[in-house]
């Protein structure tokens, strides 16, 4: 826990970026965008990237390997944030506003949010079930074993994800999906830039990958924990040698499941380290 | 996708801004730029798109609904009425007026005279109207 709380920290000088106000710019506006959000995204990728290797060899019961990944994720989305946060902000004394409602839907890629939405919820209930059925070790840690009881045999099975790993992983993921919230709200929010001449320029194609880029970073901050989840507990279900149907059952479909949250996890890397590449989609609805 | 209409506000005016967005957005409702049913922007996004406080905005949309031309439902949104009123006549004659001394400026900025800018308002009106 605390090594999550000082890890975190870490991400103060992101964060304070993105409250500090916009930065100057001299240079056409849609460049500018691009240089600014593209340079605290990546920012915030090497940052999460360096956070996420100490995090990984941090804790030898598995807690830092297991937070690496949200760590990472956690990281890229505040970077995402601080580069919106960048983009300047009107000023002058003329200024313009399209007369239009701009929406997170317009710019987040529809299957991959729904995907992330669904990898999100997976991973919840998941952490639910295993929290409650977790048990102490014989060193006394609360959730870090799953306990049986077959009559004449009884036993343990470690690790398990109780209350031990799912309270710092819920923190932490939590922590990253409030950021990734925060995050659509600025690239939504933030004015349309004005070229010299004083038009309005339409800079959707940023707004997108940006979009792009949080699902992304959402993505991974889910399924790699998910993907590692999955598998500890389908090995904890198993190793119960007296389980009922409903838990082989269970186990299997949760390794038949990580096939699709790996490719989820494809997806949300390629789309956080290059979230230019997607298609163009619908501009906002005019009112 | 036609572009949206835009909405312009000059801080060095001496006409509050609240009262600027108030006269474009009656106009392009009577002008039919909006539509009954159309949603205009957030209260938030249009004051963060202008640089100006929420509660500028705000009373804009206020005097908007006040005079029937909006409609706002909390967590709907504000939307232009179905029946929106039609303009009183002092209001479009001080639109018209706007628009003229609008127009009376730019002519001037060209070098035209008072015959060549009636000229050219007459050349532009349609032989029908």
């Amino acid at each position: 826990m605390v090594v999550t709380v000082i890890l975190g920290l870490l991400l103060v000088p992101l964060l304070g970026v993105a409250l500090a106000g916009p930065s100057a710019a001299g240079e056409p506006a849609t460049d500018h965008i691009r240089r600014t959000t593209r340079r605290w995204r990546w920012a915030g990728l090497t940052l999460g990237a360096v956070i996420a290797a100490v995090a990984a060899g941090y804790d030898p019961l598995g807690r830092g390997i297991l937070l690496a990944a949200p760590l990472f994720g956690l990281c890229v989305l505040a970077g995402v944030v601080a580069g919106e946060s960048r983009v300047v902000r009107p000023t002058g004394t003329a200024r313009q506003a399209a007369l239009e409602t701009r929406q997170g839907r317009h710019y987040l890629p529809r299957r991959a949010f729904r995907a992330v939405l669904a990898a999100g919820a997976a991973l919840a209930a998941l952490l639910a079930a295993t929290t409650a059925a977790g048990s102490a070790d014989d060193l006394g840690r609360a959730g870090r074993v799953l306990a049986y009881d077959c009559g004449e045999i009884t036993g343990t099975h470690g690790p398990w994800v109780g209350s031990f790993y799912s309270l710092p992983l819920t923190l932490v993921v939590g922590l990253g999906v409030l950021i990734a919230a925060l995050a659509v709200h600025r690239l939504v929010g933030r004015p349309r830039p004005q070229a010299a001449a004083g038009d309005l320029v339409l800079d959707d194609a940023e707004r997108r990958r940006s979009a792009t880029a949080v699902t992304g970073a959402c993505g991974v901050l889910l399924t790699i924990p998910l993907i590692g989840v999955s598998l500890v507990t389908a090995a904890g279900l198993l190793a119960n040698p007296c389980r009922p149907q409903w838990c082989t059952a269970a186990a299997w479909l949760l390794l038949l499941l990580i096939p699709a949250w790996t490719v989820l996890l494809a997806w949300s890397a390629a789309a956080v380290l290059n979230p230019g590449a997607r298609a163009t989609r619908p501009a906002p609805v005019a009112a | 996708m036609s572009e949206p209409p835009t909405l312009r506000v000059d801080t060095q005016d001496p006409t509050p801004p609240y009262e600027q967005l108030r006269r474009q957005l009656v106009e392009l409702i009577h002008s039919g730029v909006l539509r009954p049913g159309d949603r205009l922007p957030p209260l938030r996004q249009l004051a963060g798109d202008l640089g100006l406080a929420v509660g500028t905005v705000a009373r804009t949309y206020r005097e908007l609904e006040t005079a029937g031309l909006v409609r706002s439902r909390r967590g709907g949104g504000t939307h232009v009425a179905d029946q929106a009123p039609a303009p009183r006549a002092d209001e479009r004659r001080q639109a018209l007026d706007r628009h003229a001394t609008a127009y009376l400026r730019q002519a001037r900025l060209l070098g035209a005279d008072r015959e060549a800018a009636l000229d050219a308002v007459r050349r532009a009106w349609p032989a029908d109207g």
